[in-house]
């Protein structure tokens, strides 16, 4: 997580989604919610993923993070072929590379701030004085170290939200996904948020997926990509934000 | 694993109140457990320390009331094997009332054989040598002393019934190791008051000298007898308690029952309380997977906290036992089952067996909640609302 100078030549793709069809089976109804769906994501990029409700958003960051597998087509981040992995390398592979903000925010409630953000560290070989480092740093990050002690109960949604930024920064993943982030949050939070992200984009050089449904937020990346209908519709630079 | 513990913990009691009427709806019925199964062991525990085993009785084949001429002991004690015989004949009676609370073994027997037979006892208070001089001498059990608070030297009164009378005793002896909750007299006593029943025994208590002259004599006792007018049952002094136990019904199928229907229970009021909370959690636990906990690890955490929720119970419940255990026992040591309860002490395995009934509610309660869990695909339970 430490701040290094943007390297100025441009970087390989970090994702890259290829052809893939996800197709739902209920009973003897097929529905298929991305049909041969392509699309490459630079490292370092901030892509804010639109359209209407059904058309695929959740699904297509799904299958980017290996939280679930095309019914056919390839995914891959980095050089790992996340289409291809075996369940349990999958959740090794998520819990590397892989940064998650839910829209619910989804902490654990019996667990403090200090314990949710500590959750993910669990699972890497990291000493209990290692893990603390890692924790109190992330907490830094979205300014909630007063908080640590703090359950999610005890919190506002914003303040939330932003313990589960950093749950989702404290592994160093390289990307980070994140569903309808603000989608719960009053401007002002919602506001507080994207700053956050914008900041871990920029600072950190963490490449964000985002889906939205908020023109504002989407601003706030510098790739706008439009799902309707299972197809990607539009890809389009947005002008005069950031990058 | 272990750094999951704390987590598991939390789980536990997430829902507190729901926790703790889980907790006691373990806890209660595991106590329960840990009577019946105390009053099962105490059936089968061995209060003579093992000399039961070279113990043997003869009674009358038709049943305990009928009686045996006193000639068969000069012909019993001289069989190969034999170390000594004791007649032993049940006195019955009252003592105060009829009451239940009352009731007492009373034995009128021959004392010097009597102490051969069952030299385990050992004398606390008072002699046996005062207690032989005496013809009126009662002998009491501990347990029975400190029941009633009876003092040495203090005149006891029984009214027979199978040998009609009032008969007034005085305690010279109390003894530890044998029946503790029964008293012993010189069986002459009888005769001389009720001189029809000379000559009458209904019991002969044998001590044997090893454990193979045990198997070898009933059989030849019996055969000794068979012909003649009061044909004889010889068996093993455990046999013949055991048959009191199944006289007052098929006790130990009654307790056995009990208990696993008891189990049962708890186990479907635990798996309903895992059920329900694995149900509220489907979304928390996609999300730990999302975060990249493995199946296994899930499978863990789920099953760790129905065996912790159950052990909880489970301890609770056999401490309440555990420090319940001494006024339990004082109370039944006054009831009439008295003679078993003096069997009674904290067998470690039922100790046991009542934690491993928990550790297995736990898993068993726990297993279906804990696959499904780890089961349900992680897209899935991201999209579940709650
Ligand atoms: N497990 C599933 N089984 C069957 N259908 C599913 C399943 N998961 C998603 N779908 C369907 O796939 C379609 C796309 O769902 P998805 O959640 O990706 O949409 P979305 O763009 O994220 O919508 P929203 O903006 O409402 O979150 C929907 O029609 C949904 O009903
Ligand atoms: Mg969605």
């Amino acid at each position: 997580m430490e701040s290094t100078e943007p390297s100025p030549q441009p970087r390989p793709p970090l994702i890259q989604v290829q052809s893939v069809v996800k197709k739902y089976t209920r009973d003897t109804q097929v529905l298929t919610v991305l049909d041969g769906l392509s699309l490459t994501v630079d490292a370092g990029d901030f892509v804010a993923l639109m359209g209407p409700s059904g058309s695929g958003k959740t699904t297509l960051l799904n299958l980017i993070a290996g939280i679930d597998r095309p019914t056919s087509g390839r995914v891959l981040v980095g050089a790992d072929e996340v289409s291809a992995m075996s369940e349990s390398a999958l959740a090794k592979w998520r819990s590397r590379h892989v940064g998650f903000i839910f829209q619910l925010y989804n902490l654990v409630p019996v667990l403090t701030a200090y314990e949710n953000v500590e959750l993910p560290l669990l699972l890497t070989p990291l000493s209990r004085a290692q893990r603390r480092k890692q924790v109190e740093l992330a907490l830094s990050i979205v300014g909630l170290s007063d908080r640590m002690d703090h359950t999610p109960r005890q919190l506002s949604g914003g303040q939330e939200q932003r313990v589960a930024i950093a749950r989702a920064i404290g592994t160093d993943p390289t990307l980070l996904v994140a569903d309808e982030p603000t989608g719960d949050l009053d401007a002002r939070s919602g506001e507080e948020i994207l700053v956050l992200l914008e900041r871990l984009n920029d600072e950190f050089h963490k490449t964000i997926v985002m889906v939205t449904h908020d023109p504002k937020a989407a601003a706030k990346a510098h790739r706008l990509v439009h799902l309707d209908k299972g197809v990607l519709e539009e890809d389009v630079r947005a002008a005069g934000s950031g990058g | 694993m272990i750094r999951f513990l704390p987590l598991v913990l939390k789980n536990v009691f997430r829902k507190k109140t729901r926790s703790v009427l889980t907790i006691a709806s373990i806890l209660l019925p595991l106590f329960v457990i840990c009577i019946l199964g105390t009053l099962l062991a105490a059936l089968d525990a061995d209060p003579s320390g093992g000399k039961g085993m070279f113990r043997l009785t003869v009674r009358h084949r038709i049943s305990i009331t009928n009686f045996l001429p006193e000639a068969y002991l000069p012909k019993i004690r001289q069989l190969p094997g034999v170390k000594e015989v004791t007649v032993m004949n049940w006195f019955g009676g009252k003592y105060v009332d009829n009451s239940a609370k009352n009731f007492f073994a009373r034995f009128a027997i021959d004392p010097e054989p009597f102490l051969r037979v069952f030299d385990e006892a050992t004398v606390v208070e008072g002699s046996t040598a005062e207690w032989m001089n005496d013809r009126s001498g009662l002998m009491v059990g501990q347990v029975l002393m400190g029941k009633y608070g009876w003092r040495l030297g203090q005149q006891i009164t029984l009214k027979g019934d199978i040998f009609p009378g009032i008969y007034t005793f005085t305690i010279r002896a109390v003894f530890k190791g044998a029946d503790e909750s029964g008293v012993y007299f010189d069986r002459r006593v009888l005769e001389e008051a009720v001189p029809r029943f000379k000559g009458l025994v209904g019991l002969f208590w044998i001590k044997c000298d090893s454990v193979q002259t045990v198997e070898r004599l009933p059989k030849e006792i019996d055969a000794m007898f068979e012909n003649s007018p009061y044909p004889t049952k010889t068996e093993t002094e455990k046999e013949f308690q055991n048959s009191w136990v199944s006289m007052l019904g098929n006790v130990r199928l009654l307790i056995t029952s009990i208990t696993t229907i008891i189990v049962l229970v708890i186990l479907l009021i635990a798996a309903n309380t895992m059920a329900m909370s694995a149900r509220e959690r489907v979304t928390e636990i996609a999300v730990l997977r999302t975060l990249g906990f493995q199946r296994g690890t899930i499978l863990g955490l789920v099953l760790g906290e129905s065996v912790l929720l159950s052990l909880f119970g489970g301890f609770l419940g056999v401490a309440l036992f555990v420090l319940s255990f001494p006024g339990f026992k004082q109370g039944m040591l006054s009831s009439p089952m008295g003679g078993f309860a003096a069997g009674m002490r904290l067998f470690p395995g039922i100790l046991a067996l009542g934690f491993g009934i928990t550790l297995l509610v736990g898993l068993l309660s726990g297993l279906v909640p804990a696959i499904r869990s780890a089961q349900r695909p992680i897209a899935d339970g991201l999209r579940q609302v709650g």
